[in-house]
């Protein structure tokens, strides 16, 4: 049987008071890999940040690989690549520093990193083609390369589910490319991946289910089909939901 | 007669290095987290932990430590809380640090001489007691400073991904908080209240104009806290001016210095910058010399790619072209 990987039960969330998301019901199973799309606004980008429990949930339940979120401890399971305009922090760090960050759920207080974990480091440093940049200072690197070294943390992890918001917003065609050749290579070892997209671009063959949201519901949810991205539109304008809409 | 001879100063440059590592120490997590003027809240707020101290016998170290931890905590929970007012607030725990301090010192009948020592720092004031309580506690903040480093060094550098990793990440922030807080009670006898930010601030900022990673940048803010440190006690051996004040110019000195030096380090090592991997840039690269043969069963994971199929070999995405694959 597939394991249940994310669900979400009747899921509401306020923010000041207003909601942004009503009664949400999204299911991802193993192995899938599943879109969230929709206009700005929408409610998308909230929706994983409820799900990796960065936003608190005012009614109904999250479950994550079976367990309830309040009691979800397994965190290595999980690999989050977080909407960043930029990698880089007060202080110059590296590529292998910043991926290094990502194999802490793994690690214990006050030991060295160990053989495996620096394997796991250059591996998804390798995966996202940032080999030669490794001992670069990250705020150095194209908008796009720091896309990736934010995708090569989370993967250093070797994560079960990997949770992306938005990974290809204002992203050079060179790094959409090695990101889709990222997740295929991720995808093809049976893992599951949730994922907000503004537009498909080149990941529009990896995608088993688009599920649409519009002002914080879901709207529609179902299979793309066959030819890439030709039936259901990569994103909503906002003019398509407005007056005669 | 060397000034090594006198005990005074023989403890003055044993606190003097001791502040010169953990000041810059937490420091660095203080500047990577964008909460560089930290250190100056936390020392105003230490004044009124030195003025109960004067007013009540305790020894002011300790006064010093307690108020500024519970003064180190009330920022970070600010922070972390709060919301648009934060910084309001932080102001009035600042001014509020400084004015109370400088009420209880003259409720306590001290002169202002007596509160300079605190606020600028006084070699001769070192006492032994002090220097055991200086000790100890720059050693716990550089041991956790360096022990802990991987989990601070994740918490400043991205909060939301390090909460996401499952690290308890309020009590990183406070545990930043309050290593702050201890270093500003080890460093007011050398520095002062008033200067020790500075301390905590300019090694780091002076030596991020030579380093490419954190773990580099985290050395270099060291030795560059301990040189200006000791140099400037010597100084006001010498000439008779509060450390702090001396400390301080100096460690500006070493950054003024090095900005041309660092400007041209960078522009030096930006010339050759190597280019994308031809992978990802959809470049032919075929893979080394490869017996298996890939097809739908034998065993190696598919995945669709447009018009062919990649097969997932040793964390190598491989597709056949002709005679031989691909690295895809």
């Amino acid at each position: 049987m597939t394991e249940s990987v994310v669900a979400t039960r009747g899921l509401r969330v306020d923010f000041d008071e207003r909601a942004v998301l009503h009664d949400v019901n999204l299911h991802v199973l193993e192995g899938e890999v599943v879109s969230l799309l929709g206009a700005n606004g929408s409610g998308k980008s909230t929706l994983v940040r409820a799900i990796v429990g960065l936003v608190p949930a005012a009614a109904g339940e999250i479950t994550l690989f079976g367990q309830p979120l309040a009691t979800f401890r397994d965190w290595s399971r999980i690999g989050y690549v977080p909407q960043r305009a930029t990698a880089a922090a007060g202080v110059p760090a590296t590529v292998r520093e910043v991926v290094a960050s990502g194999r802490l759920s793994r690690r214990r207080l006050f030991r060295p990193a160990t053989r495996a974990d620096r394997a796991a480091v250059d591996h998804a440093i390798e995966l996202v083609g940032l080999a030669d940049r490794a001992s670069d200072t990250v705020a150095n690197l194209s908008g796009g390369q720091q896309q990736r070294v934010l995708i090569a943390r989370a993967a250093a992890g070797e994560p079960d589910l990997l949770v992306l918001d938005e990974p290809n917003a204002g992203v050079d065609r060179g790094s959409q490319e090695a990101f889709a050749r990222a997740l295929r290579t991720f995808v093809a070892s049976g893992r599951t991946v949730l994922l907000v997209l503004h537009e498909m671009g080149p990941l529009a063959p990896l995608i088993d289910r688009g599920v649409m949201l519009d002002g914080g519901r879901i709207v529609r949810d179902g299979a793309l089909p066959a030819t890439a991205g030709a039936g259901v539109p990569d994103h909503l304008d906002d003019h398509e939901t407005g007056l005669f809409g | 007669m060397s000034l090594l001879d006198y005990d005074f100063m023989q403890r003055a440059l044993i606190a003097a290095f001791l502040t010169g590592l953990a000041a810059p120490a937490v420091g660095t997590y203080l500047v990577q987290r964008r909460l560089a003027l930290m250190g100056d809240g936390v020392g105003h707020v230490a004044l009124t932990g030195v003025a109960v101290g004067l007013l009540t016998g305790w020894a002011p170290v300790w006064t010093a430590v307690a108020v500024a931890v519970a003064g180190a905590i009330a920022i970070e929970l600010v922070r972390a809380y709060g919301r648009a007012s934060a910084d309001v607030a932080l102001a009035m725990l600042f001014y509020g640090g400084i004015a109370g301090g400088v009420l209880l010192t003259g409720l306590a009948g001290s002169t202002a001489a007596t509160l300079n020592t605190y606020l600028f720092g006084s070699i001769t004031t070192v006492s032994a007691a002090d220097l055991w309580v200086v000790a100890v506690l720059a050693v716990v903040v550089i041991v956790l400073a360096v022990g802990l480093a991987p989990q601070l060094f994740a918490v400043c550098q991205d909060e939301e991904f390090a909460r996401v990793t499952g690290l308890p990440v309020r009590v990183y922030g406070v545990l930043i908080a309050v290593m702050a807080a201890v270093t500003v009670a080890v460093a007011m006898r050398t520095v002062g209240l008033l200067l020790v930010s500075a301390l905590m601030v300019v090694p780091v900022a002076t030596a991020q104009q030579f380093t490419r990673g954190f773990r580099a940048s985290f050395v270099l803010a060291l030795v560059l806290g301990v040189v200006p440190s000791l140099a400037g006690v010597v100084f006001s051996y010498h000439v008779d001016v509060a450390p702090g004040a001396s400390i301080v110019v100096i460690a500006l000195a070493g950054f003024v210095i090095s900005w041309p030096v660092g400007s041209m380090v960078r522009r030096h090592r930006n010339r050759h910058r190597p280019s994308d991997d031809p992978r990802v840039t959809g470049e032919h690269v075929t893979t080394g010399t490869h017996p298996h043969r890939h097809d739908a069963t034998c065993g190696h994971p598919a995945v669709e790619h447009g018009d062919h199929t990649d097969y997932l070999h040793d964390g190598h995405l491989h597709a056949a072209h002709g005679q031989h694959y691909d690295e895809h």
